[in-house]
Parts: structure tokens; sequence; C-alpha cells
């Protein structure tokens, strides 16, 4: 057979590939196939076990009382820092200070959230809808120190908002290093994952069903009060969790935008474990955020239900 | 003496999005108590035409009078009327009892009379004692018995169903169009019903429009529609119709000669303006063709053919045959057979006799000539 016989057809490159790594994957015995599935779970699996291992050290760390004549920490356990950490007014400040400025800064995303993520997903413009995703993805690219410190540029004691000011010939204000900016810093810094949390939510609802709401009596504003919040209560939810979470834990926005004024608890771990040397202490206050943390999540999806998590009914 | 006021009333209404007109200046009047049924291909402007009366669309032009009142500026959540979606749109975080209490709360009905009036719905629609269930409790059918009871438990002006019979399978989606009807009568609730579905209008409707690219071809009770479609269009969307081309040699009154191939065909029409020598187009309903074995006779038939069978389909109460005549240039003809008598099936390829008669043999002007 001359060479011009061979067939002109040609199974695409992406096919080839995948027939080469389908006849490996062929090696793999048959009767364990039913076991194929959980080969996939193996990594993430390994990720968070390492995780595990962390936190059993960092549990260890903790029951352990720093040594001041050695710096180091004690071969005894005990529970010196979790007495530390409890008892001093000044952590309690700091767990109060962080779990308020979450159930503020959920709230306030959340309110801020909804609509922008409603009108993303039912416009009909498709300018709007691109326009809207740019800017959400956009702050994503940003990083958020450079965030925290665009707004110290925007805020700050000769920032572009006191320059204003004081051309206006009014004393400058002081609009950064307090409680209020970092709450400022944080929702700019969560309104994205909200939004990206709750478009699904909102997709899900079919139009018709707000259509169905109108046709039947109910005007806009009862419509988003009876149908679509309870419609889009598990992703309103998930997205509160996230953002509480994110914000129980951050260290940025209280660094930069706080500035030592308002410490949140992750500040506190890293001035535990780096500023005054205390791993025990810092390890400690670790505890407490996780164990918090923990806690928190679980009674929210206790109260809300399985189905927030993993969606049992499905939209008719 | 004045007759009784429309429930509804289009006046010369369009709708256009951008360039496109989807409903071109569509005009009707329903009187109280009659089920219309607007009719056709997807994409022909009928959800849109809908839409418009609901109030979830405003016309470009023309005006929607619901009870003699003009409603363009009127939202839908103050328009007195039900309507079933396509995918139902019940609330699935609500029961079936509180999805028909719905429209009740939001219209403020005394709540004293709100219970015993979901439970006479959920009479109405044979779901009695089920009104606790949730919707993803209930079956296709019983889910679609809550969307009736929920459209129809504020007694509206005006019931709307935008193909809601379309996801459900045969048997009972024809359950389900009786009991639309039953349901309509026992309320003589005045009715507007979206379909593409021919049999569905047929079975429930006092009136049906034919719809195609925007604007009405035909507006006739389904008995008239079927058996005078105005157009060939119209003959070809309802039934199974063959449909042939050929060109009018002799006119006299409604019987016209019409050459097809080498044939010269009896035919009818209602187009007085037809020519002599004018292409025409002719559709014949597989119905009134009757097939018998090759030699045969049949002269009782004003039309006559030799044919071959091309494709012939067993539907358990009928057979349907595509026969394939040389005369009339090979194009083919459907046959329903329903004679159950002779048994007797003609092959593929058999060689057959057809025949029909004049009058149906509908012949329409040739709409792109």
């Amino acid at each position: 057979m001359s060479s011009s016989d061979t067939p002109s057809f040609q199974y695409p490159l992406s096919w080839r590939i995948l027939d080469r790594a389908e006849s490996v994957a062929g090696l793999w015995p048959g009767r364990w196939s039913s076991l194929t599935g959980y080969l996939f779970l193996v990594p993430a699996l390994l990720l968070v076990f390492v995780l595990v291992i962390g936190l059993v050290y960092i549990f260890d760390y903790s029951l352990h009382e720093l040594d001041l004549s050695t710096y180091r920490l004690k071969d005894a356990f005990s529970l010196v820092n979790y007495q530390a950490a409890l008892k001093s007014v000044t952590y309690r400040i700091v767990v109060l200070r962080s779990l308020g400025a979450s159930a503020i800064v959920t709230l306030i995303t959340m309110v801020l959230a909804f609509p922008y993520a409603y009108v993303m997903v039912r416009t009909r413009s498709s300018f709007t809808r691109k326009f809207l995703l740019i800017s959400l993805f956009l702050p994503f690219f940003i990083g958020q120190v450079v965030r925290a410190y665009g707004w110290l540029i925007i805020l700050g004691k000769e920032g572009l908002l006191n320059t204003f000011i004081t051309s206006l010939g009014l004393p400058p204000v002081k609009l950064i290093y307090n409680y209020p900016a970092v709450i400022l810093g944080l929702v700019q810094y969560m309104l994205p994952f909200a939004v990206l949390l709750l478009a699904p939510a909102v997709t899900s609802i079919s139009e018709d069903i707000e259509l169905a709401s109108e046709g039947l009596g109910a005007n806009w504003v009862q419509t988003f009060r009876h149908v679509v919040l309870p419609l889009a209560r598990p992703g309103l939810i998930g997205a509160g969790v996230v953002v509480f979470t994110l914000t129980l834990t951050d260290f940025a926005m209280p660094e930069i935008l706080g500035g030592g004024t308002t410490d949140f608890i992750a500040n506190s771990i890293y001035d535990g474990f780096f500023q005054i040397s205390n791993p025990g202490l810092g390890a400690a206050l670790s505890m407490i955020l996780v164990t918090l943390g923990s806690v928190i999540v679980t009674v929210v999806f206790f109260l809300a239900g399985t189905g927030t998590l993993v969606s049992t009914e499905g939209t008719p | 003496m004045t007759s009784p006021l429309p429930v509804v009333e289009l006046r010369d209404v369009s709708k256009s999005f951008g360039n496109v007109r989807a409903v071109k200046n569509v005009s009707f009047t329903l009187p109280r108590g009659s089920v219309l049924t607007i009719l056709g291909p997807s994409g022909c402007g009928k959800t849109t035409l809908l839409r418009m009366i609901a109030g979830f669309d405003a016309p470009t032009s023309g005006e929607i009078f619901i009870q003699g009142q003009p409603v363009s500026s009127v939202p839908p959540y103050q328009r007195s009327i039900g309507m079933v979606f396509q995918k139902l749109a019940l609330f699935p975080h609500m029961t079936a009892a509180e999805n028909i209490a719905y429209p009740l709360k939001m219209r403020r009905y005394d709540p004293a009379t709100i219970p015993g009036r979901v439970e006479r719905y959920l009479q109405i629609v044979q779901l009695s004692g089920m009104g606790t269930r949730r919707i993803h409790e209930l079956s296709g059918g019983q889910q679609q018995r809550v969307a009736i009871a929920r459209a129809l438990s504020f007694s509206p002006d005006l019931l709307l169903l935008d193909e809601p019979l379309s996801a459900l399978d045969k048997k009972l989606r024809e359950e389900m169009q009786l009991e639309f009807r039953r349901i309509q009568q026992e309320l003589a609730v005045t009715t507007i019903n979206v379909t593409h579905d021919q049999r569905e209008a047929l079975v429930m409707s006092d009136e049906i429009i034919v719809m195609s690219d925007g604007a009405v071809q035909q507006a006739a009770d389904p008995v008239r529609l079927y058996r005078e479609p105005s157009s060939r269009f119209v003959a070809s969307f309802i039934g199974l119709t063959s449909l042939l081309t050929g060109r009018a040699t002799k006119i006299q009154a409604m019987d016209v000669a019409i050459q097809v191939g080498n044939m010269v065909l009896k035919g009818r029409t209602a187009d007085e303006t037809i020519q002599n020598g004018a292409w025409v187009e002719c559709a014949l309903r597989a119905e009134q063709v009757r097939i018998f074995p090759a030699g045969k006779g049949f002269a009782e038939f004003d039309n006559a053919l030799e044919g071959v069978v091309d494709q012939q389909i067993f539907e358990g109460d009928r057979m349907v045959y595509q026969v394939r005549c040389p005369a009339l240039g090979d194009a083919p003809i459907f046959v329903f057979d329903h004679d159950p008598a002779h048994h007797q099936f003609h092959q593929k390829d058999d060689s057959v006799r057809i025949g029909w008669n004049a009058q149906d043999l509908l012949v329409y002007a040739c709409s792109d000539a």
C-alpha cells in the first residue's frame, strides 16, 4: 500500500493523548475499579491531613509553659497558656473585637453583595454583566495588602480625602487606625467572595418563579421577602459563613488599617509567636480561634439544616 | 342590544425586540367563559403575546383591554390573571396548600376565609388531603394540579396557560387536557392557552388562533380550522398533510383543475383570485386518501393514481403509508389506513392505487409567487 492510502482523518491531539493515558490507566486491575473514584480524593485528603498534623503540633505547643530562663517550652504539660489567654482582659477584648467585626462585616457585606449578585445574574445587558464581572475580579488580582495600602492612600492623614477636606479650610480628620477603617477595608475585601458565592444561589431561582409571584399579586418587595430570600437562603448562609470565618481569622486589614490599635486574634497570635517569642501562648490563642470558628460554623449549619451544604431538593 | 363585554380584547398589538418584530398587529376578543388556544410553532410569538397579556412585557404598540379597561400601565400584581407556567414555577419552599394560599395572602383576603378556599380548590383539582405535602414530594401530574389550583384560587378574570403540559408524557398529557377542560367548565373561567400541540388545541378550545412569524394566520373554531384551513401553512400545521405544487388549468367557481406532474387533479378552493395558469399549492389530509392493492377498482373517487409504497409505519390503531406517485413527479402522498377488516398491509415497494375526492384537495394561491 502506498502512503497516499493512509486515511486523511486523524484523531485530534487531545484525544490521542487521552487515549494513551487511558491505556496506562487500563493497567489498574478491574476488580478495584469501584475504588477508582476514591483515588481522586487522595491528594485533597493528604493536604487536609498535613493541616491536621500541624494542628496537633500547635495543640502540643499550647500545653507547655514557656521557660523564661531558656526561652524554650518546658517539657511538663500545663494549662498555663490557656489560663493566661482567657484571664487577660486584653485578649478578651481582642476576641470580642474580632467576633464583633465578623458579625458587622458579614451583615454589611451580605446587604451589599446580594443586589450586586442579583443584578449581575438577572441583567439582560451583556455590557452590564461584563462590567460587573470585571469589577468583581479586578480586586482579586491586586491582593489584600496592596488594597489595604490603597485605603491608606485615600484615607491617610495626608491622603486624598483629607487633602480635599483641608482644601475646604476644615481641619484634617483621622480616618485610619480605627475600627471603622478596618471594617471598611474588610467589607471591600469580602465583597467579591460574597458575590461569587451568592451568584449561583440567585441563578438557581428561576425567573418564572419571581414572575409567578408577581402574577399572583405580590409586588417586588413581597416577592423578595416571600420567594427570593427564602430560596436564596442556602447561598446566603454559605456566603455568610465564608465571610464570617475569613473576617474572624483576618490579619492584614487590622494590621495595616488598624495600625496596632485594633488587633484581631490573628494579630495576637502573630505577636505571641514572633514579638514576645512565646509559641505556647500563640498556640493557645490559635487553638481558641480554631475552636471558636468551628463551634460557630457547626452551630450555623446545624440550625440551617444540611440542605445548606448540599442541596437535597430540586427547584421544579 | 349590546353584546356582553369581552373579558379580553387585543387591538393591533405589536411587540418588537430591537429589530425583530415578535408579534405583529394581533387583534382578537374573547367572550366570558370561553377557551382560546394560540397555536403555533416555537418562536411564532405566542409566548410573547401571553406575557404581554399577563403584564410581564409591554406592547410596543396597540392596547390590551381586560374587562374593558386598558391595562398597559397596570403592573402584573394588580391584574386579575392566573397563570400556569411552562415549568409550573411552583414555590419549592412551600407546601401545596401554602402555594394555593399565596395569592390569597398577597391579595389580602380575610385570613379566616383562606383555609376554606384552599381546601375547596384542593378538592377541585382532586388533591384533597395532600395540602401538607411539599412540592418535591408530589408527582408531575400532582404538581400540575397544584399549579392550576394556585392560578385559580383567587377567582381571576382570566386564566393563562403557557404550555404547561408540554413536559408531560403522552398519556398523562392527554389525561390532564381533559382535566383542564373539566375544571375550566366547572368554574367557567375564561382561558387563553398557548401550545404547539395541535391535538391539545383541538381538544381543549372553543376557538383557535394559529400564529406564525408573529402574525395571526387564521382564527376559527376547531372544526372549521381543521376542515377549512385558510392557508397552506395552517393546513400543513394541523393534521398529517401532503403538499403538492401545480398549475391551475381550469377554474369553475370553487372547482379547480390542477396540473401536477403529468396528472390533472380535481380540487377545491375558497380563493376567488386564482387565475387560470397560476401556480398553486395543494394540501391533502392523510385521512381523506384511500389505499388499495394495485389493479383493484375505485371508480368512485375524483382523483385516482397508481403509486409505490415508500414507507409504512404501524401506529396500532392505523397504518401510515407514504406513497410515491410517478405521475405526480414522485411527490410523497401520506395515507392513513384505519380499515380494521381487510388486515392486509401493503409492504414497502408494493404497487398500490390511491384515491381521494375533489373536495379534499385544498387549493391555495402560491404564497411565494
